[in-house]
């Protein structure tokens, strides 16, 4: 009896230390009370100036599933302490527990640092308000793990969530050959980060961007010089070699910003199968194309094939003739040593004659 | 035969003019052997160290079509200069291709291998200076067609396919190739190995060269001059 007594006392007052260091979350509770009084009502909206109705309906199950399912408000609106809020909360700030080495435990690698350098950060860092931040993408409340499917950043949405700003150039990506893919599932086929990159992303002007100029061709052959990507849809790989191996390639390779890279000819949002009439690679669409940059160019830029490599025999005449004046300049040249050596032998023995 | 003399009688065989000529080609040849081939192998370190050193792939690129255009005017003045002065007819006389020079050719070759016993005796050019006179003059004159239809790439794709503009590239590195090998093999034998002139035979400097070679290496030509009192 005593014994159980002690014992039931231990526990009692183990489960009274316990509770003090382990406090049940309480506060957390209270807030998202306090904050559902006013958040839990599906009609609590603002009417901005621009007229634009900024919902502001949130309640217990907005984090439910996401990644941030056990966090409450206050966890990142940490700026609101008043009901009713004295000043507008501020814009949820992601690195508040995103940084390395935090003892939250909230994944950090220095791919999403590279944000503050990429266009958006910097354009953020400028003041432009519509600059996107990490939740423009990445979602606010329902933030998924960029593997689910169901994520704003996922490879199947993340071209949506880009053209939720960049409106036009996600009409032609949805368009254009790459974005018919990934609307098939084709798992392969590039969103816009596939080839912009995730958060390191600049602007094509930049040099530091995976779409400069002198950087296209190796972030194209990234995919189109892979003979395992390509062989899955019958594409062939030799492009990206025969594109080195020509006047445009070569003077790219070694700095040319103005001479053309495979987005010059077949676009860039827009590409599309040379057999489509809209395709800037058409035979029908070739002068206007290479007219870009050579003014007059006529239909007859179309007649013959673009891309061809000399040292393989489906460049036809062209392998031929090469391997021709390979064989001539070998056979010459032995020719010629032959004579030299036969010339110098018969004048020793012309000279001896000579005496 | 004739008398010793104290010193070697030297006699012109290259004027001025045509030192100037030759030092102007080789400086020209040189400066498109060098940007040309820094393009066609630019997937070599060398191709890619001479690009560097030639101020970049487009600085190359005007390097290569000046030169070109100077070699162009050389030969256009070297074919006026040739035609209608009184030197060049001269010259032009004693380069001209003739039958002879081939049948000179093959009996050379049959002494060599000593199947006959007289060596052919030259004029002032053999078949080895006429082959390698003539081989130039077509080699630049070809070279010059593709390069020009290269170079006008917007002209030439608006009236030829493609094929030919791929075909005229070719052909213009290989033919360069060609052109710069057999150049430099024939000059190092003719003109620096070939034991008369070892180590160099200085006419294209001095434009002067011993009678004694010339009676060796051109009886003709030494008969010739003999006759016209020179020597």
């Amino acid at each position: 009896m005593r014994k159980a007594a002690i014992f039931a006392g231990i526990a009692a007052a183990l489960l009274g230390v316990g509770a003090l260091l382990f406090p049940p979350p309480a506060e957390a509770r209270i807030s998202l009370e306090k904050c559902t009084l006013c958040h839990g009502k599906t009609e609590f909206r603002k009417i901005l100036v621009d007229g634009k109705i900024r919902e502001l309906f949130a309640t217990a199950d907005s984090l439910k599933g996401s990644v941030h399912e056990k966090k409450t408000c206050v966890d990142c609106h940490f700026d609101v302490s008043d009901i009713p809020h004295r000043e507008r909360p501020r814009r949820v700030t992601c690195t508040h527990c995103h940084y390395k080495g935090n003892a939250e435990g909230a994944p950090q690698s220095d791919a999403s640092l590279a944000y503050f350098e990429s266009v958006h950060g910097t354009a953020i860092a400028r003041g432009n308000v519509k600059a996107p931040l990490c939740q423009d993408c990445h979602g606010s409340h329902q933030i998924l793990k960029t593997k689910n499917e169901s994520s704003a950043v996922s490879q199947r949405n993340v071209a949506e969530t880009c053209g939720r700003c960049h409106i036009e150039i996600y009409a032609q990506y949805k368009m254009s050959i790459h974005g018919v893919a990934m609307a098939k599932g084709i798992k392969e086929a590039p969103s816009c980060t596939g080839c912009h990159g995730e958060h390191m992303i600049y602007s094509p002007k930049d040099p530091k961007s995976t779409v400069y100029a002198t950087h296209i061709a190796a972030q194209c052959s990234k995919c189109h010089g892979s003979i395992s990507i390509m062989s899955k849809f019958g594409i062939e790989t030799e492009q990206v070699a025969t594109y080195k191996e020509s006047f445009h390639g070569v003077a790219n390779q070694f700095g040319s910003r103005t001479v053309a890279n495979c987005s010059s000819c077949h676009g860039t949002h827009e590409i599309r199968p040379a057999a489509d009439p809209l395709s800037s690679v058409n035979p029908a669409n070739v002068p206007k194309t290479c007219g870009k940059c050579h003014p007059g160019a006529n239909p007859n830029f179309a007649v013959g094939k673009m891309h061809i490599d000399a040292k393989k025999k489906e460049a036809g005449i062209v392998y031929y003739v090469a391997s021709f004046f390979k064989y001539l300049t070998i056979g010459t040249m032995l020719v010629l040593i032959a004579h030299i050596l036969l010339d110098m032998y018969g004048r020793t023995k012309r000279l001896r004659g000579e005496k | 035969m004739e008398t010793q003399s104290p010193g070697p009688v030297y006699v012109i065989r290259m004027s001025l003019m045509f030192r100037i000529q030759h030092i102007l080609l080789i400086f020209t040849l040189l400066v498109l052997a060098v940007t040309g081939f820094a393009l066609m192998y630019h997937e070599n370190w060398l191709g890619q160290a001479l690009i560097r050193f030639e101020g970049g792939v487009l600085f190359r690129g005007f390097l290569h079509r000046a030169a070109a255009v100077f070699l162009m005017a050389q030969m256009i003045f070297h074919a006026y200069y040739m035609v209608f002065s009184g030197e060049g007819k001269r010259e032009l006389g004693e380069v001209m291709l003739r039958g002879q020079d081939f049948a000179d050719f093959l009996q050379a070759i049959r002494f060599n291998l000593g199947s006959v016993t007289e060596y052919p005796k030259f004029g002032k050019y053999g078949y080895k200076e006429k082959f390698q006179y003539w081989g130039a003059t077509t080699g630049i004159l070809l070279i010059s067609i593709t390069g020009v239809s290269l170079w006008a790439e917007t002209f030439s794709m608006k009236f030829l396919p493609k094929v030919f503009l791929d075909l005229a590239l070719i052909v213009h590195g290989y033919q360069g190739l060609f052109a710069f090998l057999i150049l430099l093999l024939w000059h190092v034998y003719n003109e620096h190995l070939h034991p008369s002139v070892f180590p160099m035979n200085n006419a294209w400097l001095t434009g002067k060269v011993k009678a004694e070679w010339l009676r060796q290496e051109h009886p003709l030509e030494y008969e010739k001059l003999k006759q016209e009192g020179v020597l």
